[in-house]
């Protein structure tokens, strides 16, 4: 099959340090090939210089045979390479329709015709999308569904995918997969970025492997299991499944540290009531829209419960009710978010400075002065404890990598030194590498004695983790499994059930 | 003046005391089928309560104090009135409760003793007895306004006049450690402290421990009753019902309340129960209790069986559940004797054997 996109001793360095060196890739027509590699291994950077994003430091770019070198993402797109970004980069001021007809605006903009041809396109795609609907209004499945679709509006010959069913439900994530197949089947090419293997694994009909900016392998997807994947992605055996092997040593329960009495809100949370107790990891699991998310949301002032009979929550046996995050995380309570980009981190502050902010949130009203040297010191702490690969703890957070951004993202939290934490898709477009590491915390926090909650859609990594698992539907808690009895069948049948 | 703010503005919310919230099964309390499932040692007309000297199993069936042999129960003491509690000595002997209303010592070199008041106040619901040392007596007294069998009109009449008393074994003396407890029902030496089951409050209470360190264990989702020690150093609690929404909002709606216990039949009140599912007529049979026939274990129940294991410091690590299709019901005694544990399901006059390691 002819190539169509080839790279040859393509390099990208930022201040001097490679984000990838030396890359010599090909594309075939029409096929689906995906790259996978830890955080930090140049994939997204490489697909960047494909949609240009970045341009490239050294090497070349050929497209159908013509050297090409794409400067902004405009170029790119007039050349026919478009991509969907891990994060979503749509206008959440704008509708729906509006994002999907951005940059291709004519002279005399009518918002009918819009609305009206970006409900054709939306129902062609089979996306259940209301184009009037504001961006911000829209969950994070139906933003990445209207991403999706702009790309593939553009009528691109080449769509490249960043993580794109990191906010899919399953049932979403088939019908993305029909998808890939229509676009294939039109002879668009298509690059997929993806931490989840199995998805790789199924779709793609090539692979290619990135560690430590080095392209290790390429080979058809056919000659690939996932041990062989993993291996040449980290460069060491890991376990069998990347979230470990299910756990045979459960921790007793402690102390009950934060307890939720028929907790309200709205339609999403139903007068849940749970407990959370010391020394243990208890799991939630629920489908999107189960209300997991917003409980604990609610249990740390991010969210407010209903004004009447909303419930009561009590942390260490004391009803507290927290109208703003501020008294909780005094009080003890962190939330580490599932959305790390538009809750968890400052972008454009450093590492030293976001993990200090962290900080300063507990010792609110205590520290007048802020010391750069503090910041400084404890960022390097932390970076170091979490094990944060990046040169200097000054490099902005948007800078980092996603597994790196997440970690990133928990030192600002136990920093805090929390008495309870709550962990919201600790691992969503995180490598690997960078999953065990952070299970491995998430383990030591519950040694030490710490309440640990983690909420995750991803069954093995809840099965994996988790002494107590909870299992949400409707807005409430409808099944508690300790660990012995959790089976994925029995936790999947009370979710759906 | 305050309270009454905050109870105003409580009741508007719908928050604290009128939430009407009852807690979860959940953590250590988590349901399971154990009690159900247990061996039956021997079904008794009249169960009241057990007791052990670490080789020797007792039972006290109405009139009866018996004894384990192993392999039936023979009667090894007979009196004049119930035995409404049971405790062995350390020096061989058996303190008892008749009635509710005297306490007595066979036996051992305290046989003989009794008392029939403290305080000044006649003994009218004596309903556990434990052993402090070898010269001293912890027992409690549910009400001192209602009978013993007459515990459910303590919880509906909203009682509050329960008591913790210690009697002095060598002085034949007493005193009143505490009182005005919503029904004590059940009590423990635990090291200097005493524990003592504050069964309408749904809490363990310390009553020698300071005002923070006084609640034991509280917002039980059960009715707490007697308590006895476990070999890891940790102790038995059973409980006689488990709570439900419906209950807790009955006793809060006070006009309804009374003109239940002045017009129905106590059999049927909206009240927890030792037993339930022997007559039609009980509330709490409609749909939400049954789907199709079937009884829903999860749905609220009017009797329950529960055991909770304590750690020596009361937090629950374990539990023993019957659950609403279940029987045995209605748990008011659980000791430990060699690796078993003998659990008294007094709702199906029934005394139980499991192993203690069964979860």
């Amino acid at each position: 099959m002819a190539n169509i996109l080839e790279m040859q001793n393509a390099t990208k360095t930022y201040a001097g340090v490679p984000a990838f060196q030396d890359v010599t890739f090909s594309l075939e027509k029409g096929e689906v090939h995906a790259i996978v590699g830890e955080n930090g291994a140049g994939k997204s950077t490489l697909t960047k210089v494909m949609a240009g994003v970045v341009t490239l430091n050294a090497g070349k770019m050929l497209l159908d045979g013509q050297e090409i070198n794409p400067k902004t993402p405009d170029e790119a797109r007039k050349l026919g390479i478009a991509m969907v970004f891990q994060e979503n980069s749509l206008v959440p001021t704008m509708t729906a329709a509006q994002n999907l007809f951005l940059g291709q605006e004519r002279g005399f903009n009518r918002i009918r015709r819009i609305n009206i041809e970006a409900q054709q396109f939306f129902q062609s795609l089979q996306f259940d999308v209301e184009p009037v609907t504001v961006t911000s209004l829209l969950g994070a499945a139906k933003k990445q569904m209207v991403e999706i679709a702009r790309a593939v509006k553009n009528n691109a010959k080449i769509i490249i995918f960043d993580e794109p069913t990191a906010t899919l439900t399953p049932e979403e994530k088939l019908h993305f997969f029909v998808l890939i197949g229509h676009l294939k089947a039109r002879g668009v090419t298509i690059i997929f970025i993806s931490h989840a293997l199995e998805e790789a694994l199924q779709i793609s009909d090539r692979i290619t492997v990135l560690r430590d900016g080095k392209l290790i392998l390429t080979d058809l997807t056919k000659n690939f299991d996932r041990r062989r994947i993993v291996q040449a992605m980290v460069g060491r055996d890991l376990s069998q499944t990347i979230y470990g092997q299910r756990k045979s040593n459960f921790r007793p329960s402690g102390r009950r540290v934060l307890e939720i009495r028929n907790l309200r809100m709205g339609g999403q949370v139903r007068s849940c009531s749970l407990s959370i107790f010391a020394g243990q990891v208890t799991g939630i699991f629920g489908l999107v829209g189960a209300g997991r998310t917003e409980t604990f949301k609610i249990a740390s002032g991010v969210m407010k419960r209903d004004f009447r009979r909303g419930g009561d929550i009590l942390l260490d046996k004391k009803p507290v009710r927290y109208l703003v995050p501020a008294p909780a995380i005094q009080d003890g309570i962190a939330y580490i978010t599932e959305d790390r980009k538009l809750e968890g981190f400052f972008e454009t502050k450093s590492i030293s400075e976001n993990i200090y902010l962290g900080l300063l949130a507990k010792l609110r009203g205590k520290r007048k002065i802020t010391s750069r040297k503090e910041a400084d010191e404890v960022g390097q702490y932390w970076a170091k404890r979490l094990n944060i690969r990046t040169i200097n703890t000054d490099v902005r957070a948007v800078e980092l990598s996603g597994g790196n951004q997440q970690k990133a993202v928990i030192a600002k939290s136990l920093v805090q030194d929390p008495e309870i934490i709550i962990f919201d898709e600790p691992t969503r477009g995180v490598d690997v590498g960078a999953i065990e590491e952070i299970h491995k915390l998430i383990n030591v926090l519950a040694d030490e004695g710490k309440p640990v909650v983690v909420i995750s859609s991803y069954l093995p990594e809840v099965m994996s983790l988790s002494d107590r698992i909870l299992v949400f539907r409707q807005g409430k808690v409808v099944e508690e499994f300790s660990g012995e009895e959790a089976t994925e069948e029995k936790i999947m049948y009370s979710a759906i059930h | 003046m305050i309270h009454f703010v905050t109870d105003w503005i409580e009741r508007f919310r719908g928050q604290g005391e009128h939430a009407i919230t009852i807690p979860v099964f959940d953590g250590a309390l988590k349901p399971n089928r154990l009690l159900e499932d247990a061996e039956t040692l021997a079904d008794l007309p009249a169960p009241e309560d057990l007791a052990t000297d670490g080789k020797t199993l007792f039972a006290a069936d109405g009139h009866r104090v018996l004894q384990w042999d192993g392999s039936t129960f023979i009667e090894r003491h007979r009196f004049d009135g119930v035995v409404t509690a049971l405790c062995c000595l350390p020096d061989g002997g058996l303190a008892i409760a008749i009635d509710g209303r005297r306490v007595r010592v066979i036996g051992g070199s305290y046989a003989g003793a009794e008392w029939t008041s403290a305080a000044g106040r006649s003994f009218l619901s004596v309903n556990a007895i434990s052993a402090r040392g070898s010269a001293e007596l912890l027992i409690t007294e549910g009400s001192t306004n209602q009978p013993y069998e007459n515990w459910c009109h303590d919880l509906m009449g909203r009682g509050s006049t329960g008591r913790l008393i210690q009697l002095d074994l060598s002085s034949r003396g007493s005193k009143e450690l505490e009182r005005n407890l919503q029904y004590a029902f059940g009590c423990i030496a635990a090291g200097d402290n005493v524990w003592v089951s504050e069964t309408w409050k749904h809490r363990v209470v310390g009553v020698q421990s300071s005002a923070e360190g006084r609640v034991i264990v509280d917002w039980l989702p059960a009715y707490p009753c007697r308590m006895s020690r476990a070999s890891d150093g940790g102790y038995w609690l059973s409980a006689l019902a488990g709570r439900t929404q419906l209950v807790e909002f009955v006793l809060r709606e006070h006009a309804y309340r009374k003109r239940m216990m002045k017009e129905i039949d106590p059999a049927y009140w909206i009240a927890p129960a030792l037993n339930s599912g022997d007559d039609f007529l009980e509330p709490l049979q409609s749909a939400h209790v049954k789907m199709r026939g079937v009884l829903k274990p999860y749905a609220p129940p009017r009797s329950y069986g529960l055991v909770i294991r304590l750690d020596p410091a009361g937090l629950p690590v374990a539990s023993f559940h019957s659950r609403l299709d279940g029987k045995n019901h209605g748990v008011v005694a659980a000791v430990e004797l060699g690796n078993k544990l003998f659990v008294l399901a007094k709702g199906r006059r029934r005394i139980l054997r499991m192993d203690v390691g069964a979860r």
